[in-house]
């Protein structure tokens, strides 16, 4: 399951709220579905850019899950000053922070954001960060597959991809189609 | 025109909405219900289409959670039956009206997806394609809706006709008997 999501969307707050995290301790935790997260960080939320950069630089630490609830947990606090580390360093243990840091040490804002398809995502960074090319590239899959918007998801089987669905989804029903996938 | 070929041109008329709306319906519930790109038909198969399906159903968020998956799984096979039924032209009466509450129905719910802003496909004939627009609502508005009410009108006027010829039959009848 890929997933394409922007850290400022509160319908992405929403999917992860009420379906995502049932998909995670559910199916996979328990080694049933592969869920790939993917940045979709919308040119309309100011801070989801330099959202992305922290949720990947955590993920270089091991820490993208504790971090990805913070960042949605929090989202209308920071969504409104962009104080983002603040929330982070209190979802991990200090030194996993101090190494997360040191990642984003020498960026800053802009950071690449979804502006359009003709755009390339990293026009106009000035002060990039490491992961700012796995922000691209995210975006540049998201470009290619039309995505209207965030939250979207593509459902992968046996190597053939169904289409995008281009909003959040109630856990039941999703549940239900893993279910049907499984038993086949 | 002559009455009688009016009336002819007028069966005409309506066997070919019956036809292109029953094929309409057909198509549409063929395409939620066929087994998606690269598995194969088989019963489970057709049963994670309709959960595709119904993962599309409530994307519009119109239907709370409990009556989504129902839904999902009876409309498709309502489409067809619906679509088998007007083509064979029995009771058109009942089927016209159905065919035109299930439009009405299908135009109320883009409108609402697309009042509320919602970028949501419409997975009318199938998965995937653009949002939601005025394009999808002026095809069923414009094009299936009006089969749909031909055929309503239409039937419900063959009937009073029908029902006419069978009195005058009656009365003349009673008349000869006289």
């Amino acid at each position: 399951m890929d997933v394409f999501s922007d850290y400022q969307c509160p319908y992405c707050r929403a999917f992860y709220d009420q379906t995502l995290r049932s998909v995670i301790a559910d199916y996979v935790s328990t080694g049933k579905v592969y869920l790939v997260h993917h940045d979709f960080p919308l040119v309309l939320h100011k801070y989801s850019g330099e959202a992305a950069r922290w949720a990947n630089a955590c993920a270089e630490v091991g820490e993208f899950g504790p971090a990805e609830a913070a960042l949605y947990d929090n989202q209308d606090e920071w969504g409104a000053n962009g104080n983002i580390a603040k929330y982070i360093s209190a979802a991990m243990p200090a030194g996993d922070f101090r190494r997360v840091e040191a990642i984003m040490r020498g960026s800053a804002m802009p950071a690449p954001q979804a502006t359009g398809s003709s755009v390339d995502p990293m026009a106009g960074v000035s002060h990039p960060c490491s992961m700012d090319t796995y922000i691209a590239e995210d975006i540049k899959a998201g470009y290619q597959l039309s995505l209207p918007g965030t939250p979207d998801f593509v459902i992968t089987y046996k190597g053939h991809a169904f289409a995008p669905i281009d909003t959040g989804v109630s856990w039941p029903v999703l549940k239900q189609l893993f279910d049907t996938l499984l038993k086949q | 025109m002559e009455p009688s070929s009016r009336a002819k041109a007028w069966k005409w008329v309506m066997l070919a909405c019956r036809i292109a709306l029953g094929i309409i319906f057909i198509v549409a519930a063929v395409s939620k219900i066929k087994p998606l790109q690269g598995l194969p038909w088989s019963v489970a198969s057709v049963k994670t289409s309709l959960a595709m399906f119904a993962m599309g159903i409530d994307s519009y968020q119109i239907l709370p959670a409990w009556a989504v998956t129902p839904f999902a799984q009876i409309l498709p096979f309502f489409e067809l039956f619906l679509g088998l039924w007007l083509i064979s032209g029995i009771a058109l009466r009942v089927s016209s009206i159905l065919s035109t509450l299930a439009l009405c129905g299908f135009i109320a719910a883009m409108a609402s997806v697309w009042h509320r802003g919602l970028t949501v496909t419409c997975g009318c004939f199938g998965q995937g394609g653009p949002p939601i627009g005025p394009k999808d609502m002026l095809r069923d508005g414009l094009l299936f809706l009006p089969l749909s009410l031909v055929l309503l009108v239409g039937s419900f006027i063959l009937a009073k006709k029908s029902h006419a010829a069978s009195a005058r039959a009656a009365a003349a009848i009673a008349q000869a008997g006289d």
